[in-house]
């Protein structure tokens, strides 16, 4: 597929429609719920303000189900606050990103052309007081859409330099993508640092093309992100506050390992998938992936040294 | 979470010693740069205090001519031009 040639923006209309927020609940829920209860006492805000929002939708993977059968308070708070204010979808999926792609789509079947999608992961902890801040700050990512014409708004939290998720980002994401793909690289790097975001809300019209694509199970921001570039769509992106994973291992060098890798996987089928049909691509292919492999080594050497 | 009509005094400083003109330019002035001009403190600073109603607004600073962002702005986006802007929201 050949790209097209970048020109203006392109204009969509201007929104008045409903958000939807889509709740992605833990992997691995917490002993202590106080980042949870905190996070659905904004999910009951929403549910209470039917005007301008939809009924949310709280997807949670069913190996996290299967894993807390017999956890009385799992199973209570499923019962008196997810499923009270918002509807539950239980989902099998193979990653976060296939969690995001049952709900988001789930939402865009009951949504109409000028609504708001907007993803709220839940492992996170809400509950600090960096964490209520950025609570009260999330609303913002579809309300810009919505009032500034906006296609996709991206959220950005706020870490200091030697925060794991900067880190990869720096050495792996962005060097990968300078390699693969190094002009949109240079628009999304003009945006955020934090291509990788599980923050951002997108609208109707771009969320049904994204999910007529190849959806990814892992890093579907960085294709988002792609894909607004190539369309021309507009992006926005707001600092939503510091805010830190629930602690799940993401901090280990197996698992910066695991996220450059699987960035690098997901770059070089999203380039084969763009370049596949012209002419001598797999020259080219070839010549991408041998200086790819030498990133992805050089970014693991790198995050060895500083992660472990 | 319902934006109410009011207006807010929002403070913008814009670090630029050497500038010889400074003005604030945004939707909220249809990006006219003689709207909104900058005043110059002791600090070398330059400020203004603007009213602005509940909502996400664009907008930039001019330094003398050049339209540049705010490094400490809240969000970046682009305005009608397709040129970077920055994005405040106003609650």
């Amino acid at each position: 597929m050949k790209k097209p040639t970048r020109t203006t923006r392109a204009t969509a209309p201007r929104n008045t429609g409903k958000i939807h927020p889509v709740v992605i609940f833990p992997f691995s829920p917490p002993d202590d719920y106080s980042n949870l209860q905190e996070l659905f006492g904004l999910v009951k805000r929403l549910n209470a303000d039917r005007s301008r929002y939809a009924r949310p939708l709280t997807v949670i993977d069913g190996k996290t189900h299967r894993a807390q059968s017999g956890n009385a308070r799992y199973a209570r708070f499923r019962e008196d606050t997810v499923a009270v204010h918002s509807e539950i979808i239980d989902a099998w999926g193979v990653d976060t990103c296939q969690m995001w792609y049952t709900g988001l789509g789930q939402a865009w079947e009951r949504g109409q052309p000028g609504d708001v999608y907007w993803l709220i992961p839940g492992d996170f902890n809400y509950g600090s007081p960096s964490g209520l801040e950025v609570l009260s700050r999330l609303h913002d990512l579809p309300e810009i859409i919505q009032e500034l014409n906006q296609d996709v708004c991206i959220g950005e939290i706020v870490t200091d330099h030697c925060n794991s998720k900067q880190l990869i980002d720096t050495y792996g994401t962005f060097a990968l993508l300078y390699n693969w793909f190094p002009t949109e690289a240079q628009e999304i790097r003009e945006y955020t640092e934090r291509p990788r975001s599980e923050f951002f809300a997108v609208r109707h019209e771009f969320l049904g093309d994204l999910l007529g694509r190849r959806w990814f199970a892992y890093e579907q921001t960085v294709v988002l992100l792609l894909q607004a570039i190539f369309s021309h769509k507009r992006i926005s992106r707001f600092r939503v506050g510091e805010i830190t994973d629930l602690l799940d291992g993401r901090e280990s060098l197996a698992s910066a390992v695991q996220q450059v890798e699987r960035t690098e996987r997901v770059l070089k089928t999203v380039w084969r998938e763009l370049h596949q049909r012209e002419p001598g691509w797999i020259e080219e292919y070839h010549a991408l992936e041998t200086r790819s492999e030498q990133i992805r080594r050089t970014a693991i050497t790198i995050l060895e040294r500083l992660l472990s | 979470m319902t934006p109410l009509k009011t207006l807010r005094a929002v403070n913008f400083i814009c670090q630029a010693p050497h500038a010889q003109s400074v003005s604030l330019v945004g939707d909220f002035n249809a990006w006219n740069p003689t709207a909104h001009p900058m005043k110059q403190g002791p600090d070398k600073a330059w400020t203004i205090a603007v009213e602005l109603k509940h909502g996400h607004h664009r907008y930039a600073f001019l330094v003398d001519g050049a339209l540049t962002l705010d490094p400490r702005a809240q969000g970046v986006t682009r305005n009608d031009k397709n040129e970077r802007v920055c994005l405040i929201p106003v609650s």
